[in-house]
């Protein structure tokens, strides 16, 4: 009877232990990631505008060197982003001369990038954009060049203004 | 005489059924030992701040590497399995940047580096048989300027497999 009885038991263990060995275990565990991306606008103007001197009847238009143009904007789904300059004024000289602002013009190469006037009573488009990214072009400025400018060397400043809202 | 040499005999075959019995009685011990996965984790969020693209094109997660630890009772040359799956792509309202931005470089044995997908679970170790396996992950978020702003927010899944 003892001989019986172990047999049974060896019998037992072999059936229970077999299923659990061929069922697959997993863990799992969750983790949440998080991106903050905020607005931002970087904008670089390479370069420098100078105009020489010309006879007005040979070069009625006087086209400086063009300046590069690198935009970068994060901003919000299908949101606009702006690019503007504004003169300080006129062009002016340690004499007293003055020539209009309205004679100083650009054009442009890039996509977004558009011509246009300088003004000093408000900021003129140099480019918009919609969403995120980056934009690069160029910009050469041109002065009219006129018989009635008096002698000197004149200034203006310009600024640039890049906006993502 | 009969009642002397009865009680004789029973007694001889008594003695000889009690030898037998010692000789051949045997004992079977058997553990059972299941396959058994468990997985323990450092954190349970990643945390990518903003940076200026230029400056930091890659951007790693502030909390530092993330810890794992994944214990494991398999059957004997059994591949174990660590992996990981996004749920979704990473969004902010209406703003989706693909998953994929998100990769890790792995550290410790077994352990390898990867791009999280939201399509496949993807490998972050693997080994065989029997267990504890010590590594960590190291997050980075591809930054661009190109990127809508946001909060972008996923959940990641991470599975142990123990076969």
């Amino acid at each position: 009877m003892k001989k019986l009885i172990t047999l049974g038991f060896g019998a037992a263990v072999v059936l229970l232990s077999s299923a659990p060995v061929a069922a697959q275990q997993t863990a799992t565990a969750n983790v949440t990631a998080t991106a903050s991306v905020n607005a931002k606008a970087k904008l670089d103007v390479i370069g420098a505008v100078a105009f020489g001197d010309a006879d007005p009847d040979l070069t009625p238009i006087i086209a400086a060197t063009a300046l590069n143009i690198s935009v970068k904007a994060r901003t919000g789904a299908n949101q606009a982003v702006t690019l503007t300059v504004q003169a300080g004024g006129d062009f002016t000289e340690t004499g007293g001369g003055t020539i209009g602002i309205s004679n100083l013009t650009w054009l442009v190469t890039g996509g977004g990038f558009v011509a246009g006037t300088a003004a000093s009573a408000s900021a003129v488009s140099v480019g918009s954009w919609t969403n995120s990214g980056n934009q690069s072009g160029t910009q050469t400025y041109r002065l009219a060049n006129s018989w009635a400018y008096a002698t000197g060397s004149y200034s203006v400043t310009l600024t640039y203004t890049l906006t993502a809202p | 005489m009969i009642r002397l040499t009865t009680p004789v005999l029973v007694l001889t075959f008594a003695v000889a059924f009690e030898v037998a019995a010692q000789e051949s009685a045997t004992a079977t011990l058997t553990s059972t030992m299941p396959p058994i996965a468990r997985l323990s984790l450092s954190a349970n969020s990643l945390s990518f701040p903003d940076a200026d693209p230029d400056l930091v094109p890659q951007v790693p997660s502030s909390g530092g590497p993330i810890a794992i630890t994944a214990r494991a009772r398999a059957q004997r040359d059994a591949v174990v399995t660590l992996t990981v799956q996004a749920a979704d792509d990473l969004r902010s309202g209406i703003s989706v940047l693909p998953v994929s931005l998100i990769t890790w470089t792995a550290a410790g044995p077994g352990f390898v580096n990867g791009t999280v997908s939201r399509s496949a679970a993807q490998l972050v170790g693997t080994w065989v048989g029997s267990g504890v396996r010590a590594g960590s992950q190291t997050f980075r978020f591809e930054n661009r300027w190109t990127h809508p702003v946001g909060v972008y927010t996923v959940t990641l899944t991470y599975t142990l497999t123990a076969p």
